[in-house]
Parts: structure tokens; C-alpha cells; sequence
């Protein structure tokens, strides 16, 4: 047994100066994938001997641990660029683990908090502060610039569209927008009009009254009447709609960009 | 007779890896790497073991010694072109519930496909890893530092070990690929180049390789020394060299025929002249 634990320990210290620190390697190995236990361990072997055949029944394991289920470590990291919602270059932030390492390390938006690197991001000019009315503000500008808003009218009663039309369909969606929050375009939309039909729009809705961010509706039609009612189609979500004014191309492009 | 003399006689020592064939040949720095490698105990993954010399039994107080059996792993070929920091299959058998029967089963690392980011190479490569792998990325603070630190050993699969003599080699060179940028450069071989004080520049080119890869090196290796000329061009060579002789001869000939055959020509029975 000593031989076998002098064979794991002797390679270790000899290779030193190329492990720089032996002590990780220790920690490492706990928080790892499968660890096992055997049910039945196999006989001891003479004190230096080979060690004795294991049987079957020394191959039944139970399961320790799996470490895959186990909650996520935060890890520090120092900015070096400004991150929505996390900080601002030379921030310290902790991020869960693979999180931090697929958005933020690789595309080098951050460095591991090595001293070396605190030394170097201590004192970095912090340009282009942002800051928001609410810890949310961004949460929901991202969210609700990526949405595909439906506004239902009727087929068969003229209307011309108002914020309490979008606001309707933002609650059907289970969004609460108020009516304040929400400027329509200027030109009036007028219906029913079925040459309009699936034909995207733009508003603006102000979060808190500072933030002010583009949402993009489309207008569907729909009576009460099932004869009338127009054909589903299916996955219309997914069809791009033409714009109902051609002058709002240039935001849709910055929308598709930033999707 | 020394006492290992006395102690192996009579008895048939198997030839080795390296006491026959083209091993035998392979140098010294290879022989370290496989040291290294594979007859090296890995670091403990799958298991936890038990520390200290002895225990006591918590019921009836007897000591018995401590023993870690190392859990067998099996060694998946497709883990070569992976990292899986470590990790292995691990197969035995399960008991689901006390009134059946013992079930086989295979416990295998959970694969993903992500990306590492090699600093000193400066690339981005696309490689299957399991969580073990980032958690250890992020131990040794970047993929070059957790390569570069670990012991062949532990990283196992032939992928990372590749990586690591790459890294290596372009560490020796001074970092080619940030040329353009010199302070860039600068700072990053000033951040790697400890590692290069465990190896010569010898063991650095035979890091890495399989045995059959090792062994394959060594062969093109001999044969790019030993190149066979054919027959054809060595004659042909000859030949020129002869003609060449020749023809300078039979110009010196010439001009010495030319100068002092005053006699000759008087003698030649076809000359017009006579």
C-alpha cells in the first residue's frame, strides 16, 4: 500500500517547479464529476505486496456525489470593458462560473483577478458611465426590444390605433405597460384594412420616464364572426413582415442587429 | 555477482516498450515524456481516499490499516481528440433496488462542446470539454497556465498534450504570432517563460507524441537521413564527369596534334596531300 502511495505522491514533489502549486491539485479533485464509493472493499494485500485481484463484487459502486448537480461557484473577475448590467472597466465582479467563462472571458470581455491583473486594473479612466433609472430598466428594455408585439383589431368596426390599443395587447402578452409609456407613430393607422394585414410598425415606450426604446408591433385582423375570420397561418411569428412606413427601416436594421 | 544479478537468473526478463524494435532507438527525452505520462500514478478524480495509516473500527474499537484500491477506469480512443481534464468512464455494476439483481453500468463524464483560448497561440479552438476542464481552466487562471502546469498524466488525451508542446515550442521561439505587436509579446513571454525551465529544447520536441506517433517521427526521421540514391543518377553523374574528362584530354589532344603532327600527317595514307 505504502509503495503504491509513494508511486502517487514521489512524481509529484519531483516535478515541483513545474506544478507550481501541489495544493489546488487537491482541492480540484472534490469538486469534480462522478465520485464513487465501492460497496465492498476488496481484502488487504501484504505490506508491500502486489495488490490483490479484485472480484465482481469489489466493481459494485455507489454513487458519492456528482458534482454536476451541484450549484455553480462564483468566480472573480476584473472588466475590461464595459458589460451591460455588470460594471464598468476594472470592476471586481463575481459571476457564476460557466456563465463567466462563456460570456465574459472568451469573448474577452473580463480577466481572471490574478494579483498581476489587480495590479494592472487599479487605477483604469472609467469613460461612458451608464446608468439606469432601475436595476430592471435593462432587463426589460432587452426583453421587450426583441418581442414581435400582435395588435388584434377588429375586421369588421373602423378604429384608428391608440396607446390603449397597444397597451391591451402588451397585457395579453402579460406585460403591464401604461398608457403614458407608450407614443405611437404619428401618422394615424386607420382600419379595418386588409392591405395592412401582417405589416410591422414601430412605437416607443418609456420606461420610468428616462428610458426610451423601440418595440415593434404588427397589426393582425380578427372578427367575432368565425366565416369571417381570416385563415390561421401557421408560425406567422416566424414569416418577416414588410414595414407599414418605409421610413422606419434604418430601426429595423439596428433591431436585427442587436438580436 | 551483485545481488540483482543473483536475483534475475535463470529467469526471462520480457523485452520492454524500449528494449526492442524501433523503441529501443527512441532517445532519451521521449522516454522521460512517457515517464511522465503513463507511468505516472494521475491525480484522484473518481474517488475519495482515505488518509492517514490506520482506522479504528467505530463499533468494536479494532485497527485495521488503511488501503486505497484505485478505482479501474476505462480509456475511451475518442477522449484523444477531447479534454476531459482527467475524467474517464468508470464501469461496474449498480444495485437499483435490494430485491434485484445487480445492473451494469457505465458512468461517463457529462461532454460539452465549448471553445478554449490559447493566449500564446492566440486562437480560439473548438473542443469537446467536460465541467472539470473549466473548473480547472479557472483554477490555474487560463487555459496556457492549467496546460502548461499539469502533468502529462492528468491531462491524458493526446489533443491537450499536442496543444502543450506547441505552446512550448512557440514559448522557445518567443511568441512568432504577436510580431506586430512587441510590447504585446513582450509581456506575454515574461508571463510563460517559467515553464520553459522544466524542459531542454530536446524534450520539448519529443513531447506529446504517442508511442506509434513517437515511433513513426523517428522512422521518417532515419529515413530523411538515409535517402537512397538510384543507381541511374550516380552512373549518369559518373558519366558526365568521364565524357568531361575526355573531351578536355582530347581538346588538349587536339591542340597538341595540331601543333607537332607535322610528321603524322606526312605518314597518314588517306591525306590528300600525299
Amino acid at each position: 500500500m505504502w509503495k503504491s502511495l509513494i508511486r502517487t505522491i514521489t512524481p509529484l514533489s519531483k516535478t515541483t517547479n513545474c506544478l507550481l502549486s501541489a495544493e489546488t491539485s487537491i482541492q480540484q479533485q472534490l469538486r469534480t464529476t462522478f465520485i464513487l464509493k465501492r460497496r465492498i472493499n476488496p481484502p488487504l494485500s501484504k505490506k508491500g505486496g502486489p495488490p490483490k485481484k479484485l472480484r465482481t463484487r469489489n466493481y459494485l459502486y455507489e454513487l458519492v456525489k456528482d458534482t454536476n448537480c451541484d450549484k455553480q461557484a462564483n468566480i472573480d473577475l476584473i472588466l475590461t470593458s464595459y458589460v451591460d448590467g455588470l460594471g464598468n472597466v476594472g470592476d471586481r465582479v463575481s459571476v457564476k462560473s460557466y456563465q463567466a467563462y462563456d460570456q465574459l472571458l472568451l469573448p474577452g470581455l473580463a480577466v481572471y483577478a490574478t494579483p498581476e491583473n489587480l495590479e494592472k486594473y487599479k487605477d483604469v479612466e472609467v469613460k461612458d458611465m451608464k446608468v439606469y433609472s432601475s436595476s430592471t430598466a435593462l432587463g426589460v428594455m432587452q426583453v421587450l426590444s426583441k418581442i414581435t408585439l400582435s395588435v388584434v383589431m377588429n375586421k369588421d368596426s373602423p378604429w384608428t390605433i391608440q396607446p390603449w390599443h397597444i397597451s391591451a395587447s402588451f397585457r395579453k402578452c402579460c406585460y403591464m405597460v401604461p398608457e403614458y409609456a407608450i407614443s405611437i407613430p404619428e401618422k394615424p393607422i386607420k382600419g379595418p384594412n386588409l392591405d395592412i394585414e401582417g405589416k410591422e410598425f414601430y412605437i416607443t415606450v418609456t420606461i420610468n420616464k428616462t428610458e426610451q426604446f423601440k418595440v415593434r408591433c404588427r397589426i393582425h385582423h380578427w372578427s367575432t364572426n368565425i366565416r369571417e375570420r381570416l385563415p390561421y397561418e401557421e408560425g406567422f411569428w416566424k414569416v418577416p413582415g414588410e414595414l407599414l412606413f418605409p421610413e422606419d427601416e434604418e430601426i429595423a436594421k439596428a433591431q436585427s442587429q442587436n438580436k | 555477482m551483485s545481488s540483482k544479478a543473483i536475483k534475475t537468473l535463470g529467469k526471462f526478463i520480457k523485452p520492454g516498450l524500449f528494449d526492442k524494435g524501433t523503441g529501443a532507438l527512441l532517445p532519451e527525452a521521449y522516454k522521460k515524456f512517457y515517464k511522465e505520462w503513463r507511468l505516472t500514478e494521475p491525480t484522484v478524480v473518481h474517488y475519495i481516499p482515505e488518509e492517514g495509516r490506520f482506522k479504528r473500527d467505530p463499533v468494536t474499537g479494532e485497527v485495521q490499516r488503511i488501503q486505497n484500491h484505485p478505482i479501474p477506469l476505462l480509456f475511451i480512443k475518442e477522449s484523444n481528440e477531447q479534454i476531459w481534464g482527467g475524467e474517464q468512464v468508470i464501469q461496474g455494476f449498480q444495485i437499483r433496488d435490494w430485491r434485484r439483481r445487480r445492473v451494469p453500468h457505465f458512468w461517463w463524464p457529462h461532454l460539452k462542446r465549448s471553445v478554449v483560448y490559447s493566449e500564446v497561440l492566440n486562437q480560439h479552438i473548438s473542443v469537446v470539454v467536460t465541467n472539470r476542464t473549466i473548473n480547472l481552466i479557472h483554477a490555474n487562471y487560463g487555459f496556457d497556465h492549467y496546460v502548461l502546469k499539469t502533468p502529462a498524466c492528468d491531462l491524458k488525451s493526446l489533443l491537450p498534450l499536442t496543444l502543450k508542446r506547441k505552446i512550448l515550442q512557440e514559448l522557445q521561439k518567443g511568441c512568432p504570432t504577436y510580431e506586430d505587436q512587441p510590447e504585446k509579446q513582450k509581456e506575454i513571454h515574461n508571463k510563460y517563460k517559467q515553464y520553459l525551465t522544466a524542459y531542454t529544447s530536446e524534450e520539448i520536441e519529443w513531447y506529446g507524441y504517442s508511442f506509434t506517433q513517437a515511433c513513426k517521427k523517428l522512422e521518417a526521421s532515419i529515413e530523411a537521413k538515409n535517402q537512397p540514391v538510384p543507381l541511374k543518377s550516380v552512373y549518369r553523374s559518373e558519366l558526365i564527369e568521364k565524357l568531361k574528362e575526355a573531351k578536355i584530354s582530347a581538346s588538349s589532344e587536339e591542340v597538341a596534334v595540331g601543333n607537332t603532327s607535322t610528321w603524322l600527317k606526312k605518314i597518314n595514307p588517306f591525306s590528300k596531300e600525299t
